[in-house]
């Protein structure tokens, strides 16, 4: 696979910062805010799959949310290169160019049920957009849209159809169609196959690594089944509490994971081999509330080999190879 | 099934040919279509299979809890200790229920309910079928949390469920569940809603209190790997169906149905990053119109014309018999392997 070149990286996020106010009382004081994405920056290169992997709560999906600007981001940068012209800033972009934008940068929601409007034919849902930027006229879309169609794998006649008559893989598959549409460039795989079951799930990553290659797309794969991200990714930024605490190649987060949190994580994670010797790093606890993180690294009060300076100040950043960072005291 | 000769536990649950149907709008759903399984004393039995092949159906018809209308039982017996759970009286299905058969579901928050403490439904069980008073039972809850790893219990014990995470709910399911000392614990899904390092804590729980109290643990999950770790002997269900049978070990070394070994090479676990993943064609077939014969032959590979005339069925093919498989051409699936 591509290891990320000196290129000019298609998506450049740096010190995203997405906080939900929490209101109280009559008068909706803003009482504290919910910090869901605290300061995470990464690259990803053209056709290269990143994957952002953490528990429920880490802020994986605001952060690829606020990344299409799907949520207006709290502070950050994130700068896209187009295919021809200069690079832009998404979140200082006027709505107008913005909404030009959005044809290179899709997303793919979890959902395969919720995410698709249970009133429309298949063929207005991936349509749709197609209309909306006028790429297409009413006359031609329907082609488009049988070509769209097959390629994903479905029938072409499906289009007539409405999405209560597909299964969770088919349906998953409009998605898909639907976020290529327009040709995008970056497609944002929120939990894309989360929901299937593993004979239905093949079958869709399969289709998502040959759309990859066919149309050269960068994918910011955000999943919570790490079986699926080893498959799949290039790289894999791990996050904690709303911030990266390690991020490298697939290889270097897999076998030679160096923050605790990662290597709590990666052992954890039950084998397919009744036979494996499972050594468990127990992690106690619960993921403390974003609300209110802790002092210091967010991770020392469940971290196994925690020091004193771990609750004092949170972790710089440090290079472990050229393309590996982790954010951890103990490590050098 | 002839596997339990081999191990000495005495058989505490056994299912002989159940049918689950449901009346729905396109005529009746086959969900459960004659499963047997049995659970020996102190072992795991894993069901595995994927959405809609009946192993939840399956788990709800042993409890009693199928809602009738619009499913009903269509034949079969499921003994417990010998005691058709089928045949019983409703009252004594329910002195039975929650106290030597326990349950606990995928989804924490919505099997507890919102208004009473944790406290009050883990005593509702003790004092329902132990006769405890109120503070005996509060107090038996208070050592239930504790023994389910909940810190400070005497404080928690008066907490809501919404004032808890989703492992800790799941804790609590478990206080619930084990709280009569049940000698079967059905888990349906119990990991699935949880992170996995949360995951990987409540499973460790569960095998600690299996160890230290002796009860079976019936363990119904879509996940491979959970049941690898989990589970002493493992039935792989699709369509309503048993299709293969088999002790861990063996099932996870040599599958030898089409749909296990189909499984199992679609799990991206190990497969190479540069070749595709090996699927199974098409999806699982509608409970309302399974194929007759046998019902994976629409995506087999192997399929021939006698896999649609007769249905196959569970055969053994291990000299002890202990490793069942329903499938005409076993000799071959052996390709389907490379």
């Amino acid at each position: 696979m591509n290891t990320p070149a000196a290129g000019t990286p298609l998506i450049e996020v740096s010190g995203l910062k997405k906080y939900f106010p929490v209101k109280r009382g009559v008068l909706a004081r803003h009482v504290a805010d919910v910090k869901a994405v605290d300061g995470v920056s990464f690259v990803i290169q053209p056709q290269e799959t990143l994957s952002l992997v953490g528990e429920s709560g880490c802020g994986k999906t605001t952060c690829g949310r606020t990344l299409l600007r799907l949520l207006e981001p709290t502070a950050g940068s994130v700068r896209y290169s187009p295919e021809k012209g200069p690079a832009l800033d998404l979140f200082s972009l006027p709505r107008a160019e913005m909404r030009r934008v959005r044809r290179d940068l899709q997303i793919i929601f979890q959902d395969p049920y919720s995410s698709l409007n249970p009133r429309m034919t298949v063929g207005n849902i991936v349509g749709e957009a197609l209309l909306v930027h006028k790429i297409c006229t009413k006359h031609d879309v329907a082609d488009t849209v049988a070509d769209l169609l097959v390629r994903v794998g479905l029938h072409a006649d499906s289009r007539n159809r409405f999405p209560h008559e597909f299964s969770g893989g088919q349906r998953q598959r409009v998605g898909i169609a639907r976020a290529l549409a327009l040709g995008p460039r970056l497609v944002v795989c929120d939990e894309a196959v989360s929901a299937l079951d593993v004979s239905i799930q093949a079958q869709v990553l399969n289709l998502l690594k040959d759309l990859q290659e066919e149309f050269k797309l960068g994918y910011l794969f955000i999943a919570h089944d790490l079986s699926v991200v080893r498959y799949l990714s290039d790289r894999i930024a791990v996050m904690y509490l709303g911030r990266i605490v390690e991020i490298g190649t697939t290889a270097e987060i897999f076998e030679n994971p160096q923050h605790p949190y990662t290597q709590a994580l990666l052992s954890a994670v039950p084998h397919a081999d009744p036979g494996a010797k499972s050594c468990r790093v127990p992690l106690s606890g619960d993921v403390p509330s974003p609300m209110n993180p802790p002092a210091g690294c967010h991770f020392a009060p469940r971290c196994p080999v925690s020091e004193a300076r771990c609750t004092q100040s949170y972790p710089e950043h440090r290079s472990a190879s050229e393309t590996h960072r982790v954010a951890c005291h103990l490590f050098d | 099934m002839s596997a339990e000769k081999e191990r000495d536990g005495e058989v505490l649950l056994e299912i002989k040919g159940l049918r689950t149907h449901f009346r729905g709008d396109e005529g009746i759903a086959r969900a459960v279509d004659g499963v047997s399984y049995s659970v020996r004393a102190g072992e795991t039995l894993g069901i595995v299979g994927e959405s809609g092949c009946g192993k939840s159906v399956s788990a709800l018809s042993i409890m009693g809890l199928v809602p009738q209308p619009p499913g009903f039982n269509a034949g079969g017996e499921i003994l417990y200790r010998g005691e058709d759970l089928l045949q019983v009286s409703e009252n004594r299905l329910r002195e039975l229920r929650g106290n030597e058969i326990s349950m606990i579901f995928q989804e924490p928050m919505t099997a507890l309910n919102p208004v009473f403490t944790v406290g009050n439904q883990i005593g509702e069980t003790v004092s329902l079928h132990q006769g405890l008073n109120r503070e005996q039972a509060r107090e038996h809850a208070v050592v239930m949390l504790d023994k389910v790893g909940i810190p400070a219990p005497e404080k928690r014990v008066d907490e809501y469920p919404h004032q808890l995470s989703g492992g800790m709910r799941q804790r609590v399911m478990i206080a619930m569940a084990m709280a009569c000392k049940p000698g079967l614990l059905i888990a349906d899904e119990p990991t699935t809603a949880l992170d996995v390092t949360i995951q990987a804590q409540v499973l460790d729980l569960i095998r600690s209190l299996q160890e230290s109290e002796g009860m079976s643990v019936l363990l119904i999950t879509h996940d491979l790997a959970v049941i690898a770790e989990n589970a002493h002997h493992v039935a792989v269900m699709y369509a309503g169906k048993v299709v293969e049978y088999a002790d861990v070990m063996q099932l996870y070394r040599a599958p030898r149905h089409p749909y296990t070994i189909g499984l199992f090479r679609s799990l991206p676990d190990l497969a190479p990053r540069d070749q595709p993943l090996a699927t199974i064609e098409g999806i699982v077939p509608s409970a309302f119109h399974f194929p007759g014969g046998c019902r994976f032959r629409t995506r087999c590979s192997l399929a021939q014309e006698r896999c649609s005339a007769e249905e196959p069925l569970l055969e053994p093919v291990s000299s002890d018999g202990g490793h069942t498989v329903a499938c005409h051409f076993i000799d071959e699936t052996d390709s389907l392997r490379a």
